[in-house]
C-alpha cells in the first residue's frame, strides 16, 4: 500500500508532470514565481508606506481611470494621459530689465472627450531680490491663446536671507480646472471667439470641455483635436533668478495596464506587489503549519501513550474551533500586523494533518521495516527520520502545497474586512478599498475584478500542483476539509 | 446504552472546545490590554458628558474636579476597572456562557433594544434563512451532478465538472458576490445589490416574502457557487470509491436494476461521508456568511459582526458573537455526530 520511498521520491516530479493538472500547475506557478522575483528585484521593500500609501506619488494620475487597453473595445476615442516635461526654459530679455523664461510644452490631443483634468507644476524656484511671477497659457490648434493662470512666488519672509528658494521639497502643483482665473479664461474664449456670453457658474466643472472644445453653430461643444501648446512663462527680475523644473499633465480618462483607483494609484503596481506578498503568506503559513502538524503527528503516532492522548485531544479541540470568527477576533484584538495574521493562521491550521499523519504512522510503526530497524538497535529519532518519515514525505509535501491557497484566501478575507496590515498592500486590501468606496456600484470593474482574479489564479496554481501529486500520493488519504 | 455513552462523550469533547474558546477570549482580551483600553475610553466619554452636565450647576472649578473625580471612581467600579482583567473578565465571559450576553454600546436592534440577546435573536433567523436555503440547493445540485459524474468517470463532462470544482475551491465567496453584483446589478440591472427588503418594503405577508426572495437571489447564488464545487467533488469521489467495491459487482451480477444498485448499494454505503461533507460545508459557510452578508448588506449575524468590528469596536458584542458563532458551529458538529451514528452502523459497534 505504501510505496518504497526511493521510488516515490525519484518519480514525484515526473508523475506530477505526467498529469494534465500537474503540468498546468507547474507552468502556472513557474510563471508566478518569475513575476514575483521580478517584483522583488524592482520594487522597494517599503513600497507600502513610501509609495502606495503616499498620495503625492499618484497626484498626477487621473482617478478612477479604466485601463488603456479598453480603448480597443469601445467606439469612443478616449482622452490619452499626457505627461509634459519641457526642456530647459528659453530665456529672453524682456522690457525694463526683466528676463522672461519660457517653457513651452507642445502636445497633440486627439480624442472624442476632453481631458479629465489639466495640471501644472513648478519647482526649485530661486530668486535674489523680487519674487518671480509665473503665467500659464494654452495655445489651441485654431490659433487662439487662452490665459489660464498667474501666480507670484511668495516673497522674502522676515529674517530670511537672499537667495531665497521656494518649492524645493514640494513643487507647487495646481489643478487648473477649478481655478477662477482658468474659468475666466474659458469664459473669455467663448466670448471673444464665438461671441457667446455665459455666466462663469455654467463653466464651473466643465472648464476642460471649453478649453479643449469648439462651439458648433448649433450650440454644441465638441472636442477640438489637433496640436496644442501649453506655455509657462516666468518673469525673472534679477540675473541669478531661476525656475528649476516645470511640468504639466493633461489627464486622460484611461491609464496604464490596470487603470487607477479613486486616489489615482496605478492598480497594476499594487497588483504586482501583491503577488510576492500572497506567495509569502501562502508558503510561510503552509510550511509552518505542515511542519508543526506533521511533527506532532509523527510524535503522537510513534510515541503513543500519554503524549498521543494529549496531542490528539488538542488537535480535536482546535479542529472544532470556527476559524474565521476567531481569526477576526484575534487579529482585531492583537493588531493588524502581517506576522500576527500569519501566526494566528498557523495556530489554527495544523491539526488536520496531525490527525492524518498519526494514523499513517500507526500503520508504519507496526510494519516489518520499523521492526527490523528496532531489532538492529536503531534509536527512535533515527527510526522516525529514516524509516517512518520518508514514507510520508510525498504526502506531507502534497499537503503543504494543498494548504497554501487556504492561507492566501484567509488573509484576503481578513483584509477585505478591513483587518489587513496597512503597511503592506495586498490584493484583499485593494478589493476592500474598491468595495468600501463603492467601485462596484459605479462599475469600476478594473478595480475589483483583477485583484480577485489574481487571488484565484494564485490559489489555482497551488491547487493544480496539489492535484498533480495525487497519483503519486494515495488519493484515499486526501483530506475532505 | 453504548450509543448514549458514545454520544455524551462526543458532546463532552465539544463542550471542551467551548471552554477553550472562552478561555482564549478572556486571555486575548485581557493580556493585550484591549479590554482595559476600551473601558477607559468609555469612561472618558461618560465623564465628558457628566462634566457638561455638572458645569451647569457647579460653578467652582475645584469643586467640579472633585465631583468628577468621585464620579470617575464610581464608574471605574461599575465597569470593574478597579479589578485586574483576570478577575473581571472571567465573570464577564461566564455570564456570556450562560447566554446573558449583556448590552451593546452603540449597536441597537431594529426595534431599538440595546440588549445583545435581542439583537442576535433578531439577526439569527436572517442568517439561518440564507444558509439553509443555499445548503438545500447545494445538496440537491451536488448529489445529482456528483452521482451522475461518478457513473460516467473520465468523460468530458466529468473532467469539466472536476475542473469547475477545483476552481470553485479557490474562489473567495465575497469576491464572487462582488462579481455577481457587478454583473446582475450594475450591468444587467435585474437584481438588487444588497439589503433584505426594498425600501419601503411592500405591504402584505406574501409580497414581503417575494421581496425577500428577490433580495436573497444573489447571496444564495454566491454561497451555492462557492459551496457546490467542492461538494460535487466529495460526492463523486465517495460514490466512485464505493462503486468499485465487490458487493456492488455482486449486486449487478444478481441482475438488480441499475437504479437499485445506485440507490441501495452505492449511495447508502457512501451516505456517511456525503452527509459529513455537506454539514462541514455548512459549518464553513457559517464563518463565510460574515463576508457574504457584509458584501450584500444582508442584516444577519455576519453583518452584525462586521458592524461590531468596524469603527470603534463594540467589545461586548464581539465577545457575544464569537461565542454564539462557536456555539452554532459546535451544534452543527453535534448534529453531525448524531447523524453519523444513525447513518453508519459500524460506529455503533466500534
Amino acid at each position: 500500500m505504501i510505496e518504497s520511498p526511493q521510488r516515490s521520491r525519484r518519480n514525484l516530479l515526473k508523475e506530477v508532470w505526467a498529469t494534465g493538472a500537474g503540468r498546468a500547475g507547474v507552468i502556472l506557478s513557474a510563471f508566478l514565481a518569475l513575476v514575483a522575483i521580478y517584483v522583488l528585484v524592482t520594487f522597494p521593500a517599503d513600497f507600502g508606506p513610501t509609495r502606495w500609501s503616499n498620495p503625492a506619488i499618484w497626484a498626477d494620475n487621473p482617478a478612477n481611470a479604466a485601463p488603456v487597453w479598453t480603448q480597443w473595445f469601445t467606439s469612443t476615442d478616449h482622452a490619452p494621459h499626457i505627461v509634459l516635461e519641457p526642456g530647459p526654459g528659453k530665456i529672453e530679455e524682456g522690457e525694463t530689465g526683466v528676463d522672461i523664461a519660457t517653457f513651452s510644452m507642445p502636445f497633440t490631443f486627439h480624442a472624442d472627450e476632453p481631458p479629465a483634468f489639466l495640471s501644472i507644476s513648478v519647482g526649485d524656484v530661486v530668486f535674489v531680490d523680487r519674487p518671480p511671477s509665473v503665467a500659464v497659457s494654452l495655445h489651441r490648434p485654431d490659433g487662439t491663446e487662452v490665459s489660464l493662470y498667474r501666480h507670484v512666488v511668495p516673497g522674502a519672509r522676515q529674517g530670511e536671507t537672499s537667495p531665497y528658494s521656494r518649492y524645493g521639497e514640494q513643487p507647487l502643483r495646481v489643478v487648473l480646472g477649478p481655478e477662477p482665473e482658468t474659468i475666466e479664461g474659458a469664459r473669455l474664449l467663448l466670448e471673444e471667439e464665438y461671441g457667446v456670453t455665459v455666466a462663469t457658474s455654467r463653466i464651473q466643472g466643465r472648464t476642460e470641455e471649453v478649453l479643449f472644445g469648439r462651439l458648433r453653430p448649433d450650440g454644441q461643444l465638441v472636442v477640438l483635436s489637433g496640436d496644442y501648446q501649453l506655455e509657462v512663462r516666468a518673469t525673472l527680475h534679477s540675473p541669478g533668478d531661476t525656475v528649476g523644473s516645470v511640468g504639466a499633465v493633461v489627464g486622460g480618462t484611461l491609464f496604464g495596464v490596470m487603470g487607477t483607483d479613486s486616489l489615482g494609484r496605478d492598480l497594476f503596481q499594487g497588483l504586482l506587489f501583491g503577488l510576492p506578498v500572497a506567495l509569502l503568506i501562502g508558503l510561510l503559513v503552509s510550511t509552518l503549519s505542515t511542519g508543526i502538524g506533521a511533527s506532532l503527528g509523527l510524535i503522537s503516532g510513534y510515541r503513543g501513550g500519554k503524549t498521543d492522548t494529549l496531542i490528539q485531544r488538542a488537535a480535536d479541540v482546535v479542529t472544532n474551533i470556527p476559524v474565521l470568527p476567531l481569526l477576526i477576533f484575534l487579529v482585531l484584538i492583537i493588531g493588524s500586523k502581517l506576522w500576527v495574521i500569519l501566526l494566528v493562521l498557523v495556530a489554527f491550521s495544523w491539526p488536520g494533518l496531525t490527525i492524518v499523519v498519526r494514523s499513517m504512522v500507526l500503520q508504519i510503526r507496526d510494519g516489518a521495516e520499523v521492526e527490523a530497524a528496532k531489532a538492529l538497535g536503531a534509536s527512535s529519532t533515527r527510526i522516525i527520520y529514516r524509516h517512518v518519515f520518508p514514507h510520508l514525505a510525498p504526502f506531507i509535501l502534497a499537503q503543504l502545497i494543498f494548504f497554501a491557497p487556504s492561507a492566501i484566501l484567509a488573509e484576503a478575507s481578513l483584509s477585505f474586512l478591513g483587518l489587513g496590515d496597512p503597511s503592506i498592500p495586498t490584493w484583499g486590501q485593494i478589493l476592500e478599498d474598491g468595495f468600501r468606496t463603492g467601485a462596484v456600484f459605479l462599475g469600476y470593474w478594473w478595480w475589483v475584478v483583477p485583484p480577485g482574479l489574481a487571488i484565484v489564479v494564485t490559489a489555482l496554481a497551488f491547487m493544480l500542483l496539489a492535484l498533480g501529486t495525487e497519483p503519486a500520493v494515495s488519493p484515499r488519504l486526501r483530506r475532505t476539509v | 446504552m453504548r450509543l448514549l455513552r458514545l454520544l455524551s462523550l462526543r458532546a463532552l469533547g465539544l463542550l471542551g472546545v467551548l471552554v477553550v474558546v472562552l478561555f482564549l477570549l478572556v486571555l486575548s482580551l485581557g493580556a493585550t490590554g484591549f479590554s482595559d483600553r476600551i473601558l477607559q475610553a468609555r469612561i472618558g466619554e461618560d465623564i465628558r458628558q457628566i462634566r457638561a452636565g455638572l458645569a451647569e450647576t457647579i460653578r467652582d472649578p475645584d469643586q467640579l474636579e472633585e465631583a468628577l473625580e468621585a464620579r470617575r471612581t464610581e464608574l471605574e467600579q461599575a465597569y470593574g476597572l478597579d479589578q485586574a482583567w483576570y478577575q473581571r473578565l472571567p465573570a464577564t465571559v461566564g455570564r456570556v456562557a450562560r447566554l446573558d450576553l449583556g448590552e451593546a454600546h452603540t449597536l441597537r436592534s431594529f426595534s431599538g433594544s440595546r440588549r445583545i440577546f435581542d439583537i442576535v435573536l433578531e439577526r439569527l433567523p436572517n442568517t439561518i434563512v440564507l444558509l439553509t436555503t443555499s445548503l438545500v440547493i447545494t445538496a440537491a445540485i451536488g448529489l445529482y451532478v456528483g452521482v451522475r459524474m461518478a457513473t460516467r468517470p473520465g468523460t468530458l463532462t466529468d473532467r469539466i465538472v472536476s475542473y469547475f470544482s477545483a476552481v470553485s475551491y479557490a474562489l473567495p465567496a465575497w469576491w464572487v458576490g462582488i462579481l455577481l453584483i457587478l454583473v446582475f446589478t450594475f450591468y444587467l440591472g435585474v437584481l438588487p445589490s444588497g439589503g433584505m427588503f426594498s425600501a419601503p418594503p411592500p405591504p402584505g405577508g406574501f409580497a414581503r416574502f417575494l421581496d425577500m426572495l428577490y433580495h436573497a437571489v444573489l447571496p444564495v447564488m454566491t454561497l451555492v457557487l462557492v459551496g457546490v464545487g467542492p461538494y460535487i467533488y466529495v460526492v463523486r469521489t465517495m460514490t466512485l470509491n464505493v462503486a468499485h467495491e465487490d458487493h456492488v459487482t455482486v449486486a449487478r451480477a444478481k441482475g438488480l436494476p441499475e437504479g437499485v444498485v445506485t440507490r441501495t448499494h452505492i449511495l447508502r454505503v457512501a451516505a456517511p461521508p456525503i452527509v459529513t461533507g455537506l454539514l462541514l460545508g455548512l459549518a464553513a459557510s457559517l464563518g463565510g456568511s460574515i463576508l457574504v452578508e457584509t458584501v450584500f448588506n444582508w442584516p444577519g449575524m455576519g453583518l452584525l459582526y462586521f458592524e461590531a468590528i468596524s469603527g470603534t469596536p463594540d467589545e461586548s458584542v464581539i465577545v457575544a458573537l464569537t461565542f454564539v458563532y462557536t456555539l452554532l458551529y459546535l451544534i452543527t458538529r453535534l448534529v453531525l455526530e448524531v447523524l453519523y451514528v444513525f447513518l453508519d452502523p459500524r460506529v455503533r459497534y466500534d
